[in-house]
């Protein structure tokens, strides 16, 4: 364990160093992250300016939805860049060399590159949901059960990675994949009660997105069922299971490319 | 002409020689569309009116500006950012046409391709889900601001790749202006629901005219007050986005060198 933190650190810190250089495309990068969340952040308050309610949730509700959602986006962003990258590892045959190093090929391929840009982003994001969570009823089971919720959207944001980078190996494509993903649990910027079915089922118990994005934030203002918590364990750990058989059977059928 | 034409059918086959990337592409498209719609939806499940606009306006509004956005958006002029840092260019230059026809003429087949599933796509959600329209008003002035608005963006876009001329860094700044596309065009919103000045500070710029007003003068017909301003201020942005891609180009082919091709 104590060897895979080292390699791990090993790696964010070269990642850095290769981010760092382009100082200006950082800075522009960050700019526009921030723009991108500054105005979701207005639609929101936008539409609470002429409604008190939305589905049933005040402001600060809402708010908390698009801020959790940000969080959770973010620390998976920060954790998993390097799957962006991964299509080329696997056209020029580079990724030989990863699975003949003697350490898991998840260190490189999955947590391999640390986005340190997106690491600035996350403090803010927690202030602003800590603000949010304060002006929102709750109670300290709630807040437990919210911050387990939020760890197993972490856990479905692994799974998910770890599929994406096996239909990597088995087809080539990530970039599109990987921008599907982001699409996809974008739907979760707002509650899902938004959507109507068979929308909301889909993306609830097909693809959880509800329970990676909604289920943490309506555990903490108390709208969410016993049977939905039990659920989102369970579907959590299908999901990483199901992504750990479908790594292997990548790893089995992968032929090296190039030379 | 008849380089133009064949470029055009080139770039055609080229879509259904990579079909999987297409479909992807258009289903990102339609999961963007599909938040919007059901957000509004959502707001309007207890108001009959949201500022100016009801229910069908509203609805309306997204998906005709869905349909606008993508019109407007889709270019292949993005691949001439890394063409210029990779020497690509190169063979560019070497084709019998002018690199900024040769564009455009690729924009053409790319916005045929998209705008005719984005039409499907359009009526799959109002069929599935039941939206309902209004019947789209003055159709020809809103075509006017949308072949504008198309214009403007493909100078636009042409500018972000002529930045690869000077700098690595391409991405960045198509990445922010993308970012504030989305909300000064008019993607979540009609932009006349913003506090009075600010929607009139908007309207001097470039961005209202790629995606709101045509959306809008489909909604809400023509503003007799305004229509001269805002005619004046597309041509004004058209003409200016032309005369800057054309300065822009001209100062890059100056500065480009590459060897080893």
């Amino acid at each position: 364990m104590k060897r895979n933190i080292h390699i791990f650190l090993l790696f964010a810190k070269n990642a850095f160093n290769t981010t760092s250089q382009g100082k200006i495309g950082i800075f522009v990068f960050l700019i526009g992250k921030i723009v991108r969340f500054l105005f979701m952040f207005y639609l929101i308050f936008f539409i609470f300016q002429h409604t008190r309610f939305l589905k049933g949730y005040s402001f600060e509700q809402a708010a908390l939805f698009y801020l959790v959602f940000n969080l959770i986006d973010t620390i998976s962003q920060i954790l998993f860049r390097e799957v962006y990258r991964f299509r080329y590892l696997v056209t020029s045959g580079g990724l030989d060399m990863i699975l003949l190093k003697p350490y898991h090929p998840f260190l490189r391929v999955l947590v391999g590159g640390v986005d340190i840009l997106d690491l600035v982003l996350v403090v803010p994001y927690l202030i602003l949901t800590a603000l949010a969570a304060s002006r929102v009823v709750t109670t300290l089971p709630q807040f437990t059960l919210f911050i387990l919720l939020f760890i197993n959207a972490l856990w479905i944001t692994t799974s998910f990675h770890i599929i994406v980078l096996s239909l990597g190996i088995l087809t080539t494509e990530v970039d599109h994949t990987i921008m599907i993903y982001r699409d996809i649990i974008g739907l979760g910027r707002f509650p899902m009660e938004i959507y109507k079915e068979p929308v909301r089922g889909i993306f609830t118990f097909i693809i959880p997105v509800a329970v990676m994005m909604s289920f943490p934030v309506q555990a903490l203002v108390g709208k969410l069922g016993g049977s939905l918590v039990i659920f989102s364990f369970v579907i959590s750990s299908c999901i990483f299971v199901g992504a750990l058989l479908l790594w292997r059977s990548a790893l089995e059928r992968y032929q090296s490319w190039g030379g | 002409m008849k380089a133009q034409l064949q470029l055009f059918s080139v770039t055609i086959k080229e879509f259904f020689s990579y079909r999987l990337n297409f479909v992807l592409w258009r289903l990102r498209a339609l999961l963007s569309t599909l938040v919007t719609v059901f957000l509004w939806t959502a707001v309007f499940d207890t108001k009959t009116r949201f500022g100016y606009y009801s229910r069908e306006q509203m609805l309306s509004y997204v998906l005709f500006s869905s349909l606008i956005m993508t019109l407007v958006s889709s270019t292949r002029t993005t691949e001439l950012a890394s063409d210029i840092q990779n020497g690509n260019l190169m063979n560019l230059l070497l084709k019998p046409i002018s690199l900024f026809r040769y564009y455009a003429t690729v924009d053409v087949a790319d916005k045929t391709m998209n705008i005719f599933f984005g039409f499907l796509e359009c009526a799959f959600v109002v069929l599935l889900f039941k939206v309902p329209l209004v019947v789209p008003q003055a159709v020809l002035v809103s075509l006017f601001f949308l072949a504008c608005g198309v214009t403007i963006n493909f100078f636009i876009n042409l500018m972000l790749s002529f930045i690869g001329f000077w700098t690595p860094e391409v991405w960045a700044p198509r990445f922010l202006f993308i970012m504030i596309l989305s909300f000064v065009s008019g993607t979540y919103f009609p932009l006349d629901l913003l506090p009075g000045p600010l929607y009139r500070i908007l309207l001097l710029t470039p961005f209202p005219y790629l995606l709101f007003l045509p959306a809008h003068i489909l909604i809400r017909g023509v503003e007799p007050h305004y229509i001269i301003q805002q005619i004046i201020f597309a041509l004004l942005w058209t003409v200016g986005g032309y005369v800057l891609a054309k300065q822009m180009w001209k100062k890059g082919l100056h500065d480009f060198s590459f060897w080893g091709r």
